[in-house]
């Protein structure tokens, strides 16, 4: 090698900050974790995680769940698992997979009580 | 007991009158400065019902339903400005001024005015709303602005320069007649 032990040390040092400064940045701008990859909080049927729901509702925010029941209605967007939970689908392709009144099991992340049509709302659910 | 049925069916059509819904409207809001990163987000979950016979509408989403493109942002978004396990949701409620579902046609424009509660903060809002039907659809868009402050969020110093003054806001939602 035709570099100096100071020569060696810089270039080492330079390649040390450049290399954390651009895993900061590619940290800082990671997107957000996919449904697929988060951990479960809950499995069960529909009507058990209302009855949970109702005991706590604010702790249930952002949580994911996997329920099973009866599918009551069903649009390109989504679909309402009895007695009264909304499941928007992740991808609409879902909707072309799946009929009224199957029994289902899915994954998605609970967003709240909806009052205006007094329904649990979930969002990003896949059928698993 | 018949005349009784027939007066409630007679009466309660006026009241509850013909509503078109969604619940999976598209919120945007953008917030950027020319900074490398911009703010924005969409909620593809809003909850709106139109009530075409008198011109209200309600609407409700979740804050928490807001996309991000980076997930630290989203992070900051609901746990520093939106306190979002203490505020869930945010809501209007308003009503178009001389509201006419009968003179609906290509593009319709109407004033809107109601309170957007944010945070539990309430502000009176006022803007003009694009109406179009399509295909027994109604599609409906709107803009308007409004302040970090006015809902008492408070913006560090040392990120001021990369959030804008104003946020805008655009609704775009695509209802269907709830029967």
């Amino acid at each position: 090698m035709f570099l100096s032990k100071k020569n060696k040390l810089t270039l080492l040092i330079v390649l040390a900050i450049t290399s954390i400064g651009f895993s900061l940045y590619k940290y800082s701008l990671k997107p957000p974790i996919k449904i697929s990859h988060k951990k479960v909080d809950f499995v069960g049927s529909a009507s058990e995680l209302l009855n949970k729901i109702q005991q706590e509702g604010t702790l249930w925010q952002d949580k994911v769940v996997i329920i099973s029941g009866k599918i009551t209605k069903l649009d390109s967007q989504g679909m309402i698992i009895s007695p009264n939970i909304y499941c928007q689908f992740q991808d609409s392709l879902f909707s072309k997979t799946i009929q009224l009144n199957d029994a289902i099991s899915i994954k998605g992340r609970v967003i709240g009580y909806d009052d205006l049509f007094e329904e649990l709302k979930l969002d990003q659910c896949l059928i698993q | 007991m018949k005349n009784l049925l027939f007066l409630w069916v007679f009466v309660s059509i006026p009241i509850f009158g013909q509503k078109y819904y969604t619940k999976t409207g598209v919120t945007e809001f953008k917030a950027s400065v020319d900074t490398f990163e911009p703010i924005k987000a969409v909620n593809n979950s809003t909850s709106v019902i139109l009530d075409v016979s008198s011109g209200e509408i309600a609407s409700l989403l979740f804050v928490k339903a807001f996309n991000f493109r980076v997930g630290l942002m989203q992070e900051h978004f609901n746990e520093n400005y939106m306190d979002s396990d203490r505020f869930p949701k945010a809501t209007f409620r308003g009503a178009f001024e001389n509201f006419d579902f009968s003179e609906f046609s290509e593009s319709t424009t109407y004033h809107l005015q109601g309170t957007l509660t944010i945070r539990g903060v309430k502000k009176d809002i006022e803007t003009i709303t694009t109406f179009s039907k399509k295909e027994n659809n109604i599609m409906m868009q709107a803009s308007f602005v409004v302040r970090p402050e006015d809902f008492q969020i408070k913006i560090p110093k040392i990120v001021r320069n990369k959030i804008a003054k104003t946020v805008n806001i655009h609704l775009n939602y695509v209802l269907v007649e709830k029967k």
